[in-house]
């Protein structure tokens, strides 16, 4: 089948064009996409925490004991009724459901109608990388892990933890992309979404207004110590 | 004995007798031998930058009959014009040819003033007296084409007296650009207007710069506004005692 | 709307330009450019990062078609659905169709260059589909039915009390002066309309070869919604926005944001391959990209202007430029405006279109020194002066034949070094008619654009005699 846009395309660039060459006119792979050389965890758990502050985020290191106590001073402290959140191993052993029922809090299904979830006020979520230098949240998608929880509620929490610390995006995308059986990489799944800091806009006069589409509110919490649950 | 010709460009030519005396005077003072190679007019940029290209290659030829015939440096007062001589100059001519050669041949020997004294002549301080509160505009060409952007200050530094003070926006255009002055002079002048502001804020009483577009244009705002700040050539600036 | 223009002027009468214009302009520039400015000190490698993404952008221009056709074939792979669009109505017809095909009543769309390109919004009302903008500033705009003032903040030229009273007109509403309240209306009314919508509409800020995948950044959120909700996404993207791999694209979203607004990233990055694939998880059921060539491809001929293709679309180069900050992008006639549209316009639409905007320019430079991927502006906007005022391989010259003439006239003046030393001579006495204390202030034709804004000097043209007799002497 002959695609114009194609065959226009080679007319312009012309005949004399040598073969195709993924490194012509890049020189040597450049080391500089490694460039950022983390101190310590600590150091980076500290960065990680300051950017999403400086988002307007707020950011908090948290041990597993004090999760309950975290989400009904969050509860109480935003109003939330309706709560969404992902289906994953550590929210189950952190007993997050049931301490948001226990608050009389109303968990909607994240695999719910888009018009229910809508009206959530919280939806919690992990991360699959956090990268210290932005304040950056790096969310995949699934079935058990809906890319609307992060979207919808109009505050969104992370539940983070310091395993997903990447220094910089190239460890990201490489590792991202080089997932799975080799054979079937570049693996690629439909969805990946970086979020860093609230949804925000400066759109009339520059005014910075925060939740414009997305979430007015981001906390982060990123779980360090006396953690009951094993880190996989 | 460093030899040297003078690049007197079309706007010094017209407008600036009196810098272009003081840049003779000052060059011999400092053991520069100079000729004056009296067939030059202008160096063609005005039309190499309105894209009238083979009528500034035209132009262009007339200043390399001009200054080829000797193999002295060439200086002029004007950031732009060296840079259309040293830069440009070579696109002018297919690679390979003659008149490409002594294109390229004669940009490697071509300065700007100011670079010619710092970086040729090694000299910052040239015995200037000048007791005023100065501002520095720094000329778009001067600065991104020929990359000068130390010079000026490096030798106002050293005039005695001379109380520097920093020009908010000290990079951006003052809204010359040539022909940008007729072909869009509203334009032109509202960014003539904001230079103007940005000087009067200062607190200088004198503004220099190292380009005489930029001058005349600055020079006639400010007269036109009645102001008593003066805008001068720091040529001029360095020949006062 | 969906026409090609015939004919774009620089319109650079500053008094035809409203006066909010100008003054909030600079306020955005100002404040994006001292925002760059801080986040480039942050980051020692930020030279070779530029470096490095020039020769990136360079090599995939010059390896397009190979990457276009691997990006098909990838997005195919994923299930998406690939269309190839020759030209704006190409496209428009490929995104009806597909819009005819799913009942659409109403499509939400996010921010996007290539649909304002092709006139998409006005070709879906024509069809009876209502096309929403839910970007906020292209919301604004689209209600109020003017066209972006600036690249990322498109309603800047509107205060916050002309924003209310377009609210309170359109909307029907008791719209206060408040730019948190206005973003709240704006959230409410656009969130049922993206929960409702059949279409979601985008562009995509990169597409990635390697695996088929469209990159978004946003900051308000409205392109993840558009692109989440509805069931179908569509997506228009002009085919210069491919690049290679993912690895490159490390470099060019770390220069992206940091360039346009000062952030280190925008608030989302979304990277999109094909439709959902889980039951049970949000996403459209369907994705199709329609890549967009628009004349792009015939640009490619020119290897001097074809580096407008690396372009990211960040617009420091108008944050920076002194002509641009005086004019707004009104001004520019073109939905991608300041040096990089004075330089896109004219090779997209032909210099017979845009022969003014390549003049719209004093060549200072600036928009060279902060592009990201170092698109020689200056050099291009010479080269397409070149096209207009002589002609080349691309196009005729399209200068108006007096100032051609005086062109000639003058460089044959100048070239002849005799004559130039005669109307040296002959100058000064003529102009001493008009001359006081030194000053011209009003000269004739053409010099009376110069002293319309500030006198001249006086021609004194003495140096040569003072060379003469000092050498006589």
């Amino acid at each position: 089948m002959t695609n114009p846009v194609i065959e226009n395309i080679r007319r312009s660039l012309g005949g004399q064009r040598p073969p195709y060459n993924p490194r012509r006119g890049l020189g040597p792979r450049p080391a500089i996409y490694e460039s950022r050389r983390p101190e310590s965890v600590d150091s980076e758990i500290e960065q990680f925490l300051d950017e999403v502050r400086k988002l307007s985020g707020v950011a908090e290191k948290l041990s597993a004991d004090s999760v309950s106590d975290a989400l009904k001073a969050l509860v109480a402290k935003n109003g939330i009724r309706k709560a969404t959140l992902w289906h994953t191993p550590l929210f189950e052993q952190l007993g997050i459901e049931n301490t948001l029922r226990s608050l009389a809090v109303d968990i909607i299904s994240p695999n719910a109608d888009k018009h229910e979830m809508a009206h959530c006020d919280l939806g919690i979520t992990e991360a699959e990388y956090i990268l210290p230098e932005t304040g950056t949240l790096v969310l995949a998608s699934s079935a058990e892990k809906p890319r609307a929880v992060s979207l919808l509620p109009r505050l969104h929490l992370a539940i983070v933890r310091p395993e997903m610390l990447r220094p910089d995006l190239h460890q990201v995308f490489a590792e991202h992309i080089g997932r799975g059986e080799a054979s079937l990489r570049p693996y690629t799944p439909d969805y990946l979404v970086f979020i860093t800091g609230p949804s925000r806009t400066a759109d009339i006069e520059l005014t910075v207004t925060l939740g414009v589409h997305g979430p007015k509110n981001l906390h982060v919490w990123i779980m360090v110590k006396n953690l009951t649950v094993a880190f996989d | 004995m460093p030899k040297a010709q003078l690049f007197i460009t079309c706007l010094g030519d017209q407008f600036y007798t009196k810098t272009l005396q003081n840049m003779t005077v000052l060059l011999e003072r400092l053991g520069v031998e100079l000729t004056f190679p009296h067939e030059q007019t202008c160096c063609g940029q005005p039309h190499f930058n309105n894209g009238f290209e083979s009528q500034a290659r035209e132009v262009a030829r007339n200043f390399l009959r001009a200054f080829g015939r000797s193999d002295a440096s060439i200086i002029g007062p004007s950031g732009s014009c060296v840079s259309m001589v040293k830069h440009h100059y070579p696109e002018l001519f297919p690679a390979g040819t003659p008149e490409h050669a002594l294109a390229a041949e004669i940009a490697s020997r071509t300065f700007e003033f100011t670079e010619y004294l710092v970086n040729v002549l090694k000299v910052t301080d040239v015995g200037a007296v000048y007791p005023h509160k100065v501002t520095y505009h720094a000329s778009c060409h001067y600065l991104r084409e020929l990359g000068l952007k130390t010079e000026a200050k490096t030798l106002l530094n050293a005039v005695k007296g001379l109380e520097f003070v920093p020009l908010n926006e000290e990079e951006t255009c003052c809204g010359f650009g040539g022909a940008f002055t007729v072909t869009y002079p509203e334009v032109s002048r509202s960014m003539m207007e904001n230079k103007l502001k940005n000087i009067l804020a200062s607190g200088a009483d004198t503004v220099v710069m190292c380009e005489p577009g930029c001058l005349m244009n600055v020079a006639g705002g400010l007269h036109k506004t009645g102001s008593n700040i003066r805008a001068m050539h720091i040529i001029d600036l360095l020949s006062s005692k | 709307m969906s026409e090609t223009p015939t004919y774009i002027g620089f319109e650079a009468y500053t008094g035809h330009i409203p006066p909010s214009i100008p003054s909030a302009v600079q306020q955005a520039t100002a404040r994006f450019a001292v925002g760059r400015a801080a986040r480039v000190s942050e980051l020692p490698q930020f030279e070779q990062l530029r470096q490095i993404a020039s020769d990136i952008r360079l090599h995939t221009i010059e390896n397009m078609d190979t990457y276009l056709l691997r990006f098909e074939e990838k997005v195919t792979a994923a299930g998406g659905h690939v269309h190839w669009a020759a030209t704006a109505e190409d496209a428009r017809q490929i995104v009806l169709q597909i819009a005819r095909e799913h009942n659409v009543k109403l499509a939400v769309k996010s921010k996007s260059m290539a649909t304002e390109e092709i006139g998409l919004n006005h070709a879906l009302e024509t069809a009876g589909i209502e096309a929403l903008e839910t970007d906020l500033g292209e919301y604004i705009i689209q209600l109020a039915g003017t066209g972006p003032s600036h690249i990322i903040v498109p309603a800047i030229h509107l205060k916050k009390e002309e924003i209310a009273a377009i609210f309170s007109e359109k909307l029907g509403i008791d719209a206060p002066a408040d730019p948190i309240e206005l973003t709240r209306i704006a959230r409410e009314i656009l969130r049922e309309k993206f929960l409702n919508a059949e279409m979601g509409v985008s562009g995509a800020n990169f597409l990635i070869a390697e695996t088929g995948t469209l990159v978004m950044v946003t900051n308000e959120g409205n392109g993840r919604m558009c692109t989440t909700m509805p069931d179908l996404h569509v997506a228009v993207v002009g085919i210069d926005k491919i690049i290679p791999d993912w690895e490159s694209l490390t470099v060019f979203l770390k220069l992206l944001a940091r360039s346009a607004t000062g952030q280190k990233l925008s608030t989302y990055t979304q990277f999109i391959t094909g439709p959902r694939r889980a039951e049970g998880e949000f996403g459209p059921k369907e994705f199709h990209i329609v890549l967009l060539d628009n004349g792009r491809s015939d640009v490619l001929k020119d290897p001097i202007g074809r580096e407008v293709f690396k372009c990211i679309r960040c617009g420091a180069c108008a944050n920076v430029c002194p002509v641009y900050k005086n004019v707004g992008g009104f001004a520019y006639g073109w939905f991608i405006s300041g040096p990089i549209g004075a330089i896109f316009a004219p090779q997209m639409l032909g210099t017979p279109t845009a022969r003014e905007l390549p003049y719209a320019s004093t060549l200072c430079g600036a928009c060279a020194d902060v592009c990201p991927v170092k698109i020689p502006i200056p050099t291009i906007l010479r080269h397409l002066r070149r096209r207009v005022a002589e002609g080349d391989q691309i196009a005729a010259s399209t200068m108006p034949a007096p100032i051609a003439a005086a062109a000639k006239l003058s460089a044959l003046a100048l070239a002849q070094n005799w004559i130039y030393r005669f109307g040296a001579r002959i100058l000064p006495p003529v102009m001493a008619l008009f001359t006081r204390d030194s000053w011209i202030s009003s000269a004739p034709y053409p010099l009376n654009r110069w002293t319309k804004s500030r006198p001249l000097l006086a021609f004194t043209a003495g140096f040569r005699s003072w060379w003469k007799n000092r050498n006589a002497k």
